[in-house]
């Protein structure tokens, strides 16, 4: 089969977009940037966090990245990647390319950037390509990847590959990424800070920025709403993420800056484990979905900032059906004859929910816990610290539990961690048909075909209940006046996409 | 004094061991270990095993721990397993930043404590008592969290004359001579650097010192008022001394020995509360470290953080004792 080919933007534009910045003067502005996700320090491989993924695309380049106006994954440091086969996938990488330091970067550096994610210890971001059977470079450009099994996802995991030199780590293994952590990207790497800091500045005449990109970025840690909304107001910072609904009006109100919304592509749900009494009952997952009154948590504790889900994607998400409407309305009513009717009425269970951790969580459970009740569960709620709940749902010990799940532009890896057997211990959950779907989407290589079967393996999900759909947050940037951001759903503040006034 | 000084030192040995295994203990009972929490269960099992062997976490956790132990002796407390780094060089470069917000908080709560202590005890049941047992009341009583977001609110927000976090501004340019800031500013007379890192300072320090503040307020009244009733005081009176210098020559000084005390023992209090104000204020210290630690099961770091905590706690009670004797001649080193 002849899969589609992944199209560069185009030679010409570049060319043009470079000359027009080169036209004119740099802006030597500097942007601070409110985060609030860990900085863990220089390896590219260590820590697959959003904040962290994107610095480290901007310094090195990643092979691709996800166009939102494209609607698709586009070559970034490669000019070509496509599946000549339903195994075998080629990248192609631009003639002349060169990192900040003047060497170029050749096939061997992607081949050795994957072969580090797969197997050096410090790596976290193995997972990415451990269905890729070998690597090889073809020649100085050509990298040919051979997987398991037939799989679109590649772009999207290509994604997160990072490009680091094969020289300079033969010659000085780690200590390349903190002494020379030279990259194709179009910002380089100043000054990382632990938990503090990370520092930026442009690489001039990269074809990606034109001549109003900031000069240099610091992505500040700061944790605290409050403190980075008075950040912004006070000018210590031009971009505050993750602002939460009790502050956007206070953030509408400052002089010098707006809030600008996105959708996240991150679904919240309820999961059930089916390997648990009385998860393993549908007709009880199915009470779950109809006792959740969505639209008045929706409006009254998140006040308007979220849209509902009627499955685990939304608009804008590869296998979003416009007709696809949830069969679970809400009908405290129908959970309680679901549940009568299997003799579970009355039944205990524990609600999990972290705290702090996503917007209004605990208090999102507090309002779950009577309209579960209401539908005739008995229900305890456990608000254990994050990192205990977290182990232990990764380790499949919490039947019920509110969480999120991130990076889902493509929600193949998602859905597959969470809802194909043996995908991962959270959930439990296994239903051959829906592996099976889930397997004939992954090697679709059309997108129509596979948007089609997406769709397929989603409503075969929604059926069978084992989470409750609830909503992707609607995420509050707050943005100085004196820049011009339009936050993408991705959840990152790249600089290419910010310019300033 | 000197073998004083040294067999307080190793006396501290098996307290810094013993600290370190139940530390260790701990760890174990928590669920899940750092390879669970930092490596993605997408991962597969083997892979997984692949790192914790790595890691060193394949192997019975009493071995850990010997191994651990083993290391620290030599002064290798490993490598973290979140941040890729000594355990020693990410403490090191951290604990100027905590050490130095802590001394600060502590300045801050003697300067204002002390006096106010002694007015309240001084004046007893008279409106500067009551102000004084108001305030420090109130310094007891409010969360560090709580106090932190008002005060960002109005001295960075409502007024902006002070930053609403972090430990210096972006491109200060100071170079790291001691990692204290305002000995390094100092030291290299950059005078707008100092000011820029007191105004860093300011709030966190404020927040931090004021629980301590109330406590050293309530001590020295207290104190002080006991003082005033001993037989010397009354000697002191009747040979006709002031009252300002029997207050200040005769009774304050016999009080300090407690509240010497207190400030140590509150010092070492400090530096765990000051976690929460790190994370408050973003300050770069190894209070917000110990947590991050601790979210990723990061057992070195943990330990070698635990380890630098208790090491500045039997550091202080030295100190301490070694005080007394400056203050009470009558305290002999052995």
């Amino acid at each position: 089969m002849k899969a589609p080919a992944l199209c560069c933007l185009s030679a010409a534009a570049i060319a043009a977009v470079a000359v027009t910045a080169t036209a004119q003067e740099y802006t030597d502005a500097r942007i601070a940037v409110a985060t609030t996700e860990t900085i863990s320090g220089y390896n590219p491989y260590a820590d697959p966090v959003v904040l962290m993924s994107s610095v480290w695309c901007q310094v090195y380049g990643c092979v691709t990245r996800y166009d939102f106006d494209a609607g698709e994954f586009i070559p970034y440091v490669a000019e070509k990647v496509e599946a000549i086969d339903e195994l075998t996938w080629e990248v192609t990488l631009p003639e002349g390319l060169t990192r900040h330091n003047g060497d170029p970067v050749v096939a061997a550096d992607i081949v050795h950037s994957i072969d580090y994610m797969a197997n050096n210890p410090s790596s976290a971001k193995g997972f990415l390509v451990s269905d890729w059977t070998n690597i090889e470079a073809v020649d100085d450009l050509t990298v040919r990847i051979t997987t398991k099994t037939p799989d679109a996802t590649v772009p999207d995991n290509l994604a997160g590959v990072t490009v680091t030199s094969k020289a300079l780590y033969d010659e000085m293994g780690d200590d390349m990424f903190r002494q020379a952590p030279y990259g194709a990207g179009p910002y380089k790497l100043v000054e990382v800070s632990i938990g503090e800091h990370v520092i930026i500045e442009r690489n001039d005449g990269h074809p990606m920025l034109s001549h109003n990109n900031p000069a240099q970025i610091m992505y500040r840690l700061m944790p605290e709403p409050e403190q980075r909304v008075t950040a912004l107001a006070n000018g210590e910072v031009q971009i505050a993420q993750s602002v939460p609904p009790q502050l956007i009006p206070r953030v509408n109100d400052l002089p010098n800056a707006d809030i600008a919304m996105t959708n996240s592509v991150e679904m919240m749900f309820l999961a059930m484990s089916p390997l648990t009494h009385p998860w393993d009952v549908l007709e009880a997952r199915q009470a779950v979905a109809h006792a959740i009154n969505r639209e008045a948590i929706v409006r009254a504790v998140l006040q308007g900032q979220a849209t509902i889900l009627h499955g685990p994607v939304s608009e804008g998400q590869i296998g979003y059906d416009p007709d696809l409407v949830s069969p679970f309305e809400y009908s405290p009513e129908k959970a309680r004859a679901l549940l009568q009717s299997v003799g579970l009425e009355g039944v205990e269970v524990t609600l999990s929910t972290p705290v702090g951790r996503y917007t209004a969580d605990r208090q999102i459970a507090e309002a779950m816990v009577p309209m579960l009740e209401e539908a005739g569960f008995t229900v305890t709620l456990d608000t254990p610290e994050w990192a205990t709940l977290w182990a232990n749902v990764q380790q499949g010990n919490v039947p019920f539990y509110y969480m999120g799940r991130g990076s889902m532009i493509d929600p193949s890896r998602a859905l597959h961690q969470y809802f194909a057997t043996g995908g991962s211990p959270r959930i439990g959950f296994s239903d051959p048909e829906l592996d099976e779907l889930l397997a004939a989407e992954r090697s679709a290589f059309d997108p129509a075909e596979r948007a089609e079967k997406m769709q397929l393996a989603i409503q075969r999900l929604v059926d069978r209940a084992p989470a409750a759909f609830m909503w992707q947050h609607q995420m509050g940037w707050g943005v100085s006046k004196d820049i011009t951001f339009a936050p993408r759903p991705a959840d990152r503040a790249d600089g290419w996409d910010i310019f300033v006034n | 004094m000197y073998l004083y000084f040294l067999r307080r030192l190793l006396g501290a040995v098996p307290v810094l061991i013993v600290v370190a295994g139940i530390i260790f203990a701990l760890m174990q009972l928590a669920p899940g270990d750092a390879v669970t929490m930092l490596i993605s269960d997408e991962a597969s099992e083997a892979d997984k095993a692949r790192i914790r062997e790595a890691w060193g976490l394949d192997q019975p956790p009493f071995i850990q721990f010997l191994n651990f132990l083993g290391n620290a002796l030599t002064g290798d407390f490993g490598t973290s397993f979140r941040y890729k780094m000594p355990v020693m060089d990410i403490v090191l470069e951290r604990l100027p930043a905590t050490v130095e917000l802590s001394l600060a908080a502590t300045f801050i709560a003697v300067l204002v404590g002390i006096p106010l202590g002694v007015l309240a005890a001084s004046r007893p049941g008279s409106f500067w008592d009551g102000v004084a047992s108001a305030f420090s009341f109130a310094g007891i009583s409010m969360p560090n969290f709580w106090l932190g977001i008002l005060l960002i609110l109005l001295f960075a927000g409502h007024m902006n004359i002070l930053p609403s976090g972090g430990r210096e501004p972006w491109g200060m340019g100071l170079d790291r001579i001691t990692g204290f800031l305002i000995i390094d500013s100092i030291l290299q007379g950059r005078w707008d650097a100092l000011l820029a890192t007191l105004k860093h300072l300011a709030l966190p320090a404020i927040v931090l010192g004021t629980n301590m503040m109330g406590i050293i307020t309530q001590m020295t009244r207290a104190a002080v008022q006991d003082a005033m009733h001993e037989d010397f005081v009354m000697t002191a009176r009747a040979k006709g001394l002031s009252e300002r210098r029997v207050l200040w020559r005769h009774a304050f000084r016999n009080a300090m020995v407690g509240v010497v005390t207190i400030i140590g023992l509150e010092f070492g209090t400090l530096l765990s509360g000051a976690m929460i104000v790190e994370t408050v204020f973003a300050w770069p210290g190894i209070g917000s470290l110990l947590i991050s630690g601790i979210s990723a099961r990061d057992f070195p770091l943990i330990i070698g953080l635990v380890l630098v905590y208790t090491g500045i706690f039997i550091l202080m009670n030295l100190l301490i004792d070694l005080f007394y004797t400056l203050i009470d001649p009558r305290i002999r080193m052995n």
